[in-house]
């Protein structure tokens, strides 16, 4: 090999050489026996290898949060509180997870038997021989109606999910998010004012829709998910929203019917996209929360099972994350699994969620550690502040004091300035100008990300094919539902003197809980 | 001319762009007429692209290789233990 920098044409040594993409030689690190079969990060492994790497990797990512309560010094038998729900998309990942769980904890398992009684060792009680979950779930959200010309893909997946005996397929439409009939069905409670928002306001004042001099009384829950999907200003902002959609739908779904554990097949590389895009769009105070996250059912929901958490919680475990696309894909091919594939939502290559994929996916082939890296330091990321409660879209924490930096943002929209006036400007006396009654207003009730989804705007123009102030866009019925949303609609009606006519004005406005109750204090009972 | 049989098997989707069939054969000429050489995996894949391939050259093409997320096995063996293109 040359060492000079000659030219390749005609030294034949100096070209440099390929950087190789793996280290040492081409045997199996592990056994140390046989030829390897595939390169992962570097490290050569064979098939048998591979395997069983993938196997552990999987329970050491899900075993330790399957207990209700971490094992004391004794290490005790897996036993979860409730039952299991699997998140199943018809991706790769969604796939391969249902394989590794089913195989891991739901196939026959055969018990050694005592010889000497000819029964299972240690008794049938013994948590050796119990099923770690007593039901599983397979639940499926179908896009299709959120964008028109796109195929139903539930049977598909219906036939998918069939194979694995023992576990339940629950079908779901992400139209659901506004049915009065999926609602009930999850146990939430009624809801007298279905609320819509002025998407051209920034602040997103609320609005009942529920009379039927409103166009949006009488439609359909797909026509109001397709107003809603259409009203929004940004295919980034579509796409950030279907997944919310269905990541709520999930959550509930698992509530109702009794859920521990919402599983998620989320693999490293899904995990990097996702870390990356939604610190992109603003997400950056919940990026724990993209790896793992305890979910606490609202109090608009009733809690129809138990499921042996406090207050019902529910784990969403994400046990694919430190499995990469390609060790995926690797195991779906050499298992035989029948991939359906996801759905390309239509007109979303420019969002943010695309761009990001196509760079990761790109940055894997090419540095396929750095794929790691991204979730590993994602992981180590803490917010600096604490949290100002849940957000009523994402359920998620939001940061505190948003509204503050909001106000003090210089960047804003000039529309959204009611208060502020450029001073060269005069004072204007407003005293013979009869105030209006403010609206409520959404927005100190979402988080960053959520506000930002519903009211940024793209330097290209608008995806929004119809938004107008005048017919409000119906919300999903647990942002409605939610006792923030009523506290926001609750009304206080406070009678002053017009000052020219005499006669009574009325001037509605929002109370918090402590003067409803200061209100009412003198009528309860200790 | 003398040929070498190939079996190519796409999955995870990639069937959809080569008429929705999993599994083809091809024959491939022994020796490159351009280059004069055995053909290589490079030249499979510029081979499937100009006369296997229906639609979105783009979405199995992309500078010259396969794109990425596209894994190639030789022989059940990660192409990149075996050279990758070469």
């Amino acid at each position: 090999m040359s060492t000079s920098c000659g030219n390749p044409e005609t030294e034949t040594g100096a070209l440099m050489l390929r950087r190789p993409k793996f280290d040492k030689s081409k045997q199996c690190v592990r056994c140390k026996e046989k030829t390897g079969n595939i390169v992962i990060r570097h490290a050569v492994y064979c098939k048998e290898c591979f395997s069983t790497l993938i196997s552990v990797k999987f329970r050491r990512a899900l075993d330790p949060t399957v207990n209700p309560l971490p094992d004391g010094p004794r290490r005790k038998g897996l036993k979860a509180g409730g039952d299991l729900l699997i998140g199943f998309s018809g991706g790769l990942g969604s796939t391969v997870l249902l394989d590794l769980m089913y195989r891991t904890y739901f196939s026959f398992h055969d018990a050694p038997i005592d010889l000497t009684t000819g029964k299972p060792r240690g008794g049938k009680d013994h948590p050796r021989n119990l099923l770690v979950w007593s039901r599983g779930s397979v639940c499926y959200v179908e896009p299709c109606n959120a964008f028109p010309g796109m195929k139903d893909r539930t049977e598909h997946i219906r036939a998918i999910v069939e194979q694995y005996e023992d576990l339940t397929f629950i079908p779901l439409r992400i139209e659901d998010a506004f049915s009065r009939d999926w609602w009930d069905s999850v146990g939430g409670k009624h809801i007298s004012d279905n609320l819509g928002i002025d998407l051209t306001n920034e602040d997103l004042l609320l609005s009942s829709i529920s009379n039927e001099g409103n166009e949006g009384y009488s439609k359909s829950p797909v026509q109001q998910l397709q107003k809603y999907i259409f009203s929004l200003p940004t295919q980034t902002a579509i796409l950030s929203t279907v997944q919310t959609l269905t990541r709520i739908l999930l959550l509930h779904t698992a509530s109702a019917i009794g859920s521990s554990h919402l599983l998620l097949g989320t693999s490293l590389t899904s995990l990097s996209i996702s870390l990356i895009s939604s610190i992109s769009q603003g997400g950056g105070f919940v990026v724990r929360e993209e790896g793992k996250e305890e979910w606490v059912p609202p109090r608009s929901v009733t809690q129809m099972k138990t499921n042996g958490h406090e207050n019902g919680n529910i784990r969403v475990v994400r046990p694919l994350q430190d499995i990469g696309m390609k060790e995926c894909a690797m195991w779906a091919w050499w298992h035989g699994l029948n991939v359906v594939g996801r759905e390309k939502f239509p007109g979303g290559k420019q969002s943010i969620g695309q761009l990001t994929k196509d760079f990761i996916v790109g940055l894997e082939r090419d540095y396929p550690s750095t794929v790691s890296t991204i979730a590993r330091t994602c992981s180590k990321l803490a917010p600096k502040h604490g949290t100002d409660g849940i957000c009523l879209f994402c359920q998620r924490p939001a940061q505190y004091g948003l509204q503050d930096w909001r106000a003090q943002t210089a960047i804003r929209s000039f529309k959204s300035i009611t208060s502020y006036r450029p001073p060269h400007f005069p004072e204007r006396d407003t005293t013979d100008v009869p105030t209006s009654p403010s609206p409520p207003s959404l927005t100190p009730f979402l988080c960053y990300h959520c506000h930002t989804t519903l009211t940024s705007r793209s330097s290209r123009g608008t995806t929004a094919v119809s938004v107008s102030k005048d017919d409000p866009t119906p919300m999903p019925l647990w942002v409605t539902s939610s006792s923030a949303a009523s506290t926001v609609s609750s009304t206080v009606r406070v009678a002053t003197q017009d000052p020219y006519s005499g006669e009574e004005i009325w001037n509605r406005k929002k109370m918090d809980v402590e003067q409803m109750k200061a209100t009412v204090a003198e009528f309860l009972f200790e | 001319m003398t040929t070498i049989s190939v079996k190519v098997e796409f999955s995870g989707g990639l069937e959809l762009l080569f008429s929705n069939q999993r599994a083809h054969t091809v024959e491939l000429p022994a020796i490159n007429a351009v280059t004069s050489k055995e053909p290589n995996l490079q030249y499979l894949i510029e081979f499937l692209r100009d006369n296997l391939l229906k639609e979105r050259v783009e979405l199995f093409v992309e500078n010259g290789t396969v794109r990425p997320g596209i894994l190639v096995l030789v022989n059940d063996t990660d192409w990149e233990l075996e050279g990758e293109g070469e």
